[in-house]
């Protein structure tokens, strides 16, 4: 898992600012502690994909648009 | 969520912590130690208390201990669970390897690993199919 959290980088942090939310007020917007979305931000924390597509569909852009693979150079 | 829900769900914890605190009261009491049995009556009270105020807090533990946690909360708690599990069967394996070679059985401890063990072959079996 941990793996797997070192390389998803996520946009949670300048979308929750750039929408004028503090961390509480995302996390009652979609069900969840603030504490939640502080390991997300802080990528201690992978959502589940429902909480994913339910953060996606509040800050109205694509699951992509939030989560990305950090993939090294020459991957692809 | 509703006041009300809030302060009933604030009491999880308290409410197991005494139903469990009641057995082991009635049972020491009687066992024949009526005067443990009141300590541990008073023990377990505090311990709900503590458990109630823990439980209106907003930290991750409070929201466990109000049985309402968030995913990340459940899997905190999954894992904690998991754990724990570990360290008693391997506290159960030490205390049977102990008593086989003080009496020859193992006692309540195989007791406990015959449990342990059928308990998690049984919901691995039943989990795998869900998943």
């Amino acid at each position: 898992m941990s793996s797997t959290l070192s390389i998803v980088r996520n946009r949670v942090r300048d979308l929750r600012v750039a929408h004028d939310l503090s961390q509480a007020q995302l996390g009652a917007d979609l069900d969840v502690s603030r504490q939640t979305i502080n390991s997300i931000e802080n990528g201690r924390y992978l959502p589940s994909l429902p909480l994913a597509l339910a953060m996606a569909r509040r800050f109205d852009v694509t699951v992509e648009e939030i989560f990305m693979v950090d993939e090294p150079e020459g991957a692809r | 969520m509703s006041g009300r829900t809030f302060r009933l769900r604030r009491g999880t914890t308290s409410v197991a912590l005494l139903v469990g605190g009641a057995a082991v009261a009635v049972a020491t009491w009687v066992g024949g130690s009526p005067a443990w049995a009141l300590g541990v009556a008073v023990a377990y009270l505090v311990l709900a208390a503590l458990a109630y105020l823990w439980a209106g807090g907003a930290g991750d533990a409070a929201a466990i201990l109000r049985a309402e946690p968030d995913e990340r909360q459940r899997g905190l708690d999954r894992d904690a669970t998991a754990l724990t599990g570990v360290a008693m069967a391997l506290a159960a394996l030490a205390g049977a390897v102990v008593s086989i070679g003080r009496s020859g059985n193992p006692g309540a401890y195989g007791v406990m690993c015959v449990v342990g063990g059928t308990a998690y072959a049984i919901s691995l079996a039943v989990l795998r199919r869900r998943r």
